[in-house]
């Protein structure tokens, strides 16, 4: 176990590093100017030379890559841990991310949370009666819902609770502004005033929550449903399923022995699902103005903000990585033949 | 041909297609919606009533008998725009596909016949590319290059091909040790002969799969670009574009000119989607 771990570790910061150089020269090989950004068109040479100067585009790439990752002078590399400094605001892109981060993950951890309680259930129902009504309406369920950009069930979601319900809050944030904000700790709202005991923010954060969680469920709950689906299918094939109903044991007990064998392909799905999800909320995000980690790596990209578009990528991709890493130990606790693939 | 087999096949024709058609509704269904938006991609900019690009109303109207999906809040026709949108939308989203699953079928078939160190160079790099976040690579691309068309076009390219090259490597991997491969080489045939001519023809069905389906992310991945501003300019007139400068307009209550250009994107990539999931059971089966 702790050669397969060890493996698995080499091979993940092998491709943080290899994605953190891809990244680096992947912004920098394409015609972007980020110095006329800046100092706008007109900006006579004097300017602009000492402009591009400042952010320190004067020199070669791979002087620039030297920097980025050994620092230079007092300034420490991203080897030392620093992502440097957002060239938009001036501010650490680390302190930047930090503040985005947590409002992604608190969206996305309960919007798996719903999808899993909508998916599960179903797709174990409609694996034990195929060809039935639920069976199909699932299935059509599943390919309307992956057909429709999330964006826009946000949006409708909103003109129906919001406008003409008047049920939800307006898409504007992730607090009433009349509300003063709980201290900031973690940074997700609903722990921050439940830590603070500021139980009018929790409701509130719920509430402007809400939406865009489901919208996120709804998009999500399709594809997980289908795999719940497929792999339970497999699983109640199998001989061991068989077996267990030859030799009289209640159909509960077998259902929940099937769960977990059938487990394995939904975690792992689940599983890219959400690191997909790091950088993939970023429409819903927008939607309801949230400002998480998507909406930061939109803002950055266009304003050709490269320390913070690196940042990101490599901040997304480390967690990522690290999900997966922790998934395939899950996976080999749960089935040894795993750790030998 | 002869003469007579025409006058044999003719009458069962269109029976056959009812038949097929009812037999598989769900394809059915794909194929129309497929079939029509490729149609407005070709003719949707001739045959809209009304300019896409210039206001031709009060801005902000009702669906009405003039403008049949109301008007935007600069007083565009949403029709004309909704039935334009696909000359950019299913244009784009169509060739990125083909140029990704041409591309990665045939980098696969060499990185799964021929394993050398190409094979290995290939498989990393998509390992790279792959573990990318999909929407902010792609964004970085299109507002980093420049928000055009051909743009988007590559960095969608670039974005699918690694799919293609992952399915078709792991196909052209099971054919490979068949004995066909075998036989085919104690004929005396070369080796790129025996991966073009006989392994290829037998492992273009995962891609031929994912090539539909490509298509719906294509369009879905371009209406999010657009959405967050880093997909085409406008006025295009494009699906994404057109929801997100009327998002405002809907907290207001103007719903229609978000309302349909979504719906059209919806059943667009529905019936892709529709069309890859019949070709699944076909081939599956």
């Amino acid at each position: 176990m702790t050669r397969f771990v060890a493996r698995r570790l080499v091979i993940a910061v092998v491709q943080v590093a290899a994605i953190t150089i891809a990244v680096f020269l992947l912004i920098r090989a394409l015609p972007a100017d980020p110095v006329a950004t800046r100092v706008g068109f007109n900006a006579s040479p004097d300017v602009y030379r000492k402009a591009k100067a400042d952010l320190g585009l004067d020199r070669s790439t791979l002087s620039q890559l030297g920097t980025y990752l050994g620092g230079s002078g007092t300034e420490r590399g991203l080897l030392a841990g620093n992502l440097g400094t957002s060239w938009a605001s001036g501010s650490t892109v680390a302190s930047e991310i930090g503040d985005a981060l947590p409002i992604t993950l608190e969206l996305i951890s309960l919007s798996f949370l719903l999808a899993g309680a909508i998916a599960i259930p179903l797709g174990m129902r409609t694996a034990r009666r195929p060809g039935k009504a639920l069976d199909k309406a699932v299935f059509g369920y599943g390919l309307f819902a992956g057909a429709a950009p999330e964006f826009w069930w946000g949006l409708m979601l909103v003109f129906v609770f919001y406008f003409k319900l008047g049920w939800a809050p307006a898409p504007l944030g992730r607090l009433s502004p009349q509300l003063q904000a709980p201290t900031q700790r973690t940074g997700a709202i609903l722990i921050d005033s439940l830590l603070a005991g500021r139980l009018d923010a929790f409701w509130d954060g719920l509430r402007h929550l809400i939406l865009p969680v489901v919208t996120l469920a709804f998009v999500l709950s399709g594809p997980i449903m289908k795999m719940v689906r497929q792999s339970m299918t497999r699983v109640l094939g199998s001989d061991f399923v068989l077996y267990a109903q030859a030799a009289g044991l209640p159909p509960r007990q077998v259902s929940r022995s099937t769960l977990r064998a059938a487990f394995g392909p939904v975690l792992t799905l689940t599983s890219i699902l959400y690191g997909f999800m790091l950088g993939g909320a970023v429409l819903v995000e927008s939607v309801f103005s949230l400002g998480g980690l998507g909406q930061y790596s939109v803002k950055s990209v266009l304003e050709f903000n490269y320390p913070s578009i690196q940042g990101v990528v490599l901040v997304i991709t480390v967690l990522s990585l690290v999900i997966y890493l922790v998934l395939d130990v899950l996976l080999a606790l749960l089935d040894p033949r795993a750790r030998h693939r | 041909m002869t003469a007579t087999a025409p006058t044999v096949g003719h009458p069962k024709r269109p029976h056959r297609l009812i038949a097929a058609a009812r037999r598989d509704p769900l394809l059915t269904i794909g194929l129309c919606i497929v079939a029509l938006s490729i149609f407005l991609a070709l003719f949707g900019t001739l045959i809209a009533p009304k300019s896409p690009t210039e206001p031709t109303g009060a801005p902000s109207e009702h669906p009405s008998l003039s403008h049949w999906m109301g008007t935007d809040a600069s007083g565009l026709d949403v029709f004309s725009q909704v039935i334009s949108a696909p000359r950019t939308d299913v244009v784009l989203a169509v060739s990125a596909a083909l140029v990704s699953s041409v591309l990665g079928t045939l980098i696969g078939l060499t990185a799964g016949y021929f394993r050398t160190w190409w094979a290995e160079v290939v498989m990393r790099i998509s390992d790279v590319l792959q573990a990318f976040p999909v929407f902010i690579l792609g964004m970085m691309l299109v507002a980093l290059s420049g928000r055009n068309t051909g743009n988007l076009i590559v960095a969608l390219s670039l974005l699918y091909t690694p799919i293609f090259i992952r399915l078709t490597r792991a196909e052209v991997l099971t054919q490979r040790n068949r004995s066909y491969v075998e036989s085919a080489r104690a004929m005396g045939n070369s080796e790129w002969k025996i991966a073009f001519r006989h392994v290829l023809p037998n492992s273009l069905a995962p891609s031929l799969i994912q090539l539909s389906v490509t298509v719906g992310f294509g369009i879905l991945l371009t209406a999010g670009l657009s959405y967050v501003g880093a997909g085409v300019r406008p006025p295009t007139p494009e699906w994404g574009l057109m929801i997100s400068s009327s998002a405002n307009q809907l907290i207001l209550g103007e719903w229609w000119p978000s309302v349909f250009p979504g719906l059209a994107i919806s059943f667009t990539v529905f019936g892709f989607a529709a069309v890859g999931n019949a070709i699944e059971r076909r081939v599956g089966g």
